[in-house]
């Protein structure tokens, strides 16, 4: 009888054993959109120490809150990519650690610019390193606008010129002539790509009327003129105007059917960023068609404003990823060890040249190949007049708010209905002392 | 007569004790996600940010809000059009069709019948996604074999009729689940039984509601019992293909729950919202056992 007590414990023991993995030393979640700066960095790194990395490579479609889950659920990786608006709500939460101190002994964080790492700063301490930034902008198909009769190069004064550039679209038979991106399955994107850039240019910004947040008072803007407009445009795309129908909104891979439907000239306008140039073809930069090929197929301008007196002529809002340690990593030096490892400059640089994207970094930013690139020479000049997200807690929330207004206008709700949804909401989040009325 | 256990196991305490352990734990599991889900519903703890660590109790608030505020009962009723057509209609009505129709039948025909029924099944549900998205786009299979041939303008099923085409891609999903059970409820009456009633003069409506119906009836509700509890909850398939969209169009409670937890980070009132699920599906639940039960 013992024996058999015996047997069933040793089998039960060695079942157990037997599913335990393998323990990496450190482990690091990132979009799969990233894999090109983050994979040589790991190699980098695993040469170096000698150590194994776990990598977790996600989709991303959902990035964001998969890692704002993870990170609560304790269930992390050591080091996590993430878009640089969550970082002061996850940093407010603990679950960040502050890379000030370690930072300060590696040798190339002087070079990165103040006002980038203030965004990925929760106070005073700053959270995550950027890899990027960006502007926003909008897209054109030159071979539809060639079809509709529209002159290039194409430079809209206000929304007017935009919705009769895509009426002239339409009637050439285009299927999506202002792509202007709706509703909660495409996440941030909805907010910065469309809303955002509308609400910028919908209104004088003085006093932040042209802001989901009042920034000197700290009061999110429950209703004001400028929101009013900005979902009025939505409202005459996608319903009085009929501009584009709302399917790639919510797409099963919302990325790849934009792509598809540009490559295949179903979109005339699309509201989007300065990836493009290369994501439109592979956000890695794989086999991307040369610079002329590019520049004969698309074509970019700047958002202009509303066309109102005092707002702004052309609008711009910039984001940007940052690269974190978890506050639970096991051996948070190690893991900051691996994000030096994917920042280092040969490695960053080559990422940043080739998928063209906009430098955080003075020893980048100031190489002669960098500035010798006629695309990002041009990008760059849109940042000199940008601005950030609200990047303090409660954005999420309220961005995720702004993302569904859009949907639910797109989908032939009143302005009124949904403007009055939109405020009760974020009374109901943050009270009523702290959500303020523009007339 | 009384159940003899195993004598072995009946008399080594240590070993069943083992043997209980992983049961007991997954009981305490379900148990602890319930009562947490329950507790944090009067809360205001939030995924990110501040209130995810300072939370506050705010007493029958979320609840509250599940009817005063856009979302809850519309999603409710989206939810209620989806069981109902895609469940209870579509899957079980075609299901039990399908097993009283190849019942009598062998050969090719119905091996092939029985495995496009059984793919729609297997396929993972991101895969039937691409694929429902891709049939009825409007660059889609449809148009492209059937509206444009016939003259029409193509038309963007998956745009324009978002909730219907959700709706049918459930049915072919899950058709399966409901055919193999009612065929096996169907091959467990005794073919002596529909002779009998046919000598008897009973029509073929008097055989299926008076013979076949009552003697298969735990198997129907064994049956909706399952469906009910699966489409209700059902999130992957709608996610992928409209993530609920257009607007809230195909918002179902699963999707309201997660767009409301995940995205706006609200867990507070994301748990009001599965409490209240997990009331209505209860309610469900308790009909279709009580059906279940054998006619006194």
């Amino acid at each position: 009888m013992f024996k058999r007590t015996l047997c069933v414990a040793g089998l039960t023991g060695a079942l157990m054993a037997g599913t335990a993995m393998p323990a990496s030393a450190i482990s690091i979640m990132y979009a799969d959109w990233l894999a090109s700066l983050v994979e040589p960095g790991i190699a980098n790194f695993e040469e170096a120490t000698g150590e194994t990395v776990d990598a977790i490579k996600l989709p991303g479609q959902g990035y964001d809150q998969r890692i704002a889950l993870d990170l609560a659920a304790g269930t992390a990786a050591d080091v996590v990519q993430m878009d640089s608006f969550m970082v002061s709500e996850l940093a407010s939460a603990g679950y960040l650690a502050p890379l000030d101190e370690m930072a300060s002994e590696w040798d190339q964080y002087q070079y990165y610019q103040e006002g980038l790492l203030d965004v990925a700063s929760y106070d005073g301490n700053v959270y995550g390193l950027p890899t990027d930034t960006d502007v926003r902008m909008l897209w054109y198909d030159k071979s539809n606008f060639e079809k509709a009769g529209i002159e290039m190069p194409w430079e809209p004064k206000t929304w007017d010129d935009v919705l009769d550039a895509a009426q002239k679209l339409k009637d050439a038979g285009v299927t999506y002539a202002f792509q202007l991106p709706a509703g909660t399955k495409q996440g941030e994107a909805a907010t910065m790509q469309g809303f955002y850039m509308a609400l910028l240019g919908a209104d004088t910004p003085e006093d932040d009327r042209n802001r989901l947040l009042n920034r000197e008072t700290g009061q999110w803007i429950g209703n004001s003129p400028a929101l009013r407009r900005t979902l009025e445009l939505y409202d005459t795309v996608y319903n009085e105007m009929e501009l584009t129908p709302s399917d790639l909104n919510y797409a099963t891979d919302i990325g790849a059917a934009v792509r598809e439907a540009m490559a295949n000239d179903e979109i005339g306008i699309l509201a989007s960023g300065s990836w493009e140039d290369a994501c439109l073809w592979d956000c890695n930069g794989v086999n991307l068609p040369s610079r002329e090929e590019r520049d004969a197929l698309v074509g970019w301008t700047p958002w202009p404003g509303s066309g109102e007196e005092g707002a702004k002529e052309t609008t711009n809002i910039s984001g940007g990823w940052t690269i974190g340690v978890n506050a639970n990593a096991s051996d948070q030096d190690l893991a900051f060890q691996l994000v030096t490892a994917i920042f280092d400059e040969e490695n960053f640089k080559s990422w940043t040249l080739a998928n063209h994207r906009m430098a955080v970094r003075t020893d980048i930013s100031e190489s002669p190949e960098y500035m010798e690139d006629s695309y990002l020479a041009a990008a760059t000049k849109l940042a000199a007049d940008t601005t950030g997200r609200d990047t303090v807690p409660g954005y999420q929330t309220v961005s995720a708010l702004v993302q569904q207004a859009t949907g639910d206008v797109a989908d032939g709700a009143p302005v009124d209905e949904v403007l009055q949804d939109y405020h009760d909401a974020l009374v109901d989040e943050f009270g009523e002392e702290n959500v303020i009325t523009y007339e | 007569m009384r159940h003899q256990g195993n004598p072995w196991l009946t008399s080594n305490l240590f070993v069943l004790g083992i043997g209980i352990l992983p049961a007991l734990l997954m009981i305490g599991v379900l148990l602890y996600f319930t009562a947490w889900a329950f507790a944090f519903s009067f809360t205001d703890l939030a995924l990110v940010g501040r209130k995810s660590v300072e939370w506050s109790w705010v007493g029958f608030d979320n609840f509250e809000r599940l009817f005063t505020r856009r979302g809850f009962l519309e999603s409710l009723w989206t939810t209620i059009y989806f069981v109902f057509f895609s469940a209870i209609v579509g899957q079980s009505l075609l299901g039990f069709i399908l097993a009283a129709s190849l019942r009598g039948m062998r050969g090719t025909l119905r091996t092939m019948i029985e495995v496009s029924i059984m793919l729609g099944w297997l396929v993972p549900d991101i895969v039937a996604a691409f694929l429902w998205s891709a049939t009825t786009s409007d660059t889609g299979l449809i148009n492209a074999l059937i509206v444009v041939p016939l003259g029409f303008q193509p038309v963007n099923f998956i745009n324009d009729y978002a909730l219907a085409v959700v709706t049918i891609a459930n049915i072919w999903k899950g058709t399966a689940w409901s055919y193999i059970l009612f065929s096996a409820a169907l091959d467990s009456i005794s073919r002596e039984l529909i002779e009998a009633a046919k000598v008897d003069g009973a029509t073929m409506w008097q055989r299926v509601s008076l013979v076949i119906l009552p003697i298969i009836r735990p198997h129907i509700a064994t049956n909706m019992l399952f469906i009910t509890i699966w489409t209700f909850t059902y999130f992957p398939l709608i996610f992928a293909m409209t993530g609920g969209g257009p607007g809230r169009q195909t918002e179902t409670l699963a999707i309201f729950l997660y767009n409301q937890s995940f995205s706006r980070g609200n867990l507070g009132f994301g748990s009001a919202i599965s409490v209240a699920m997990l009331l209505i599906v209860g309610g469900l639940s308790l009909i279709y056992l009580r059906m279940l039960r054998e006619p006194t």
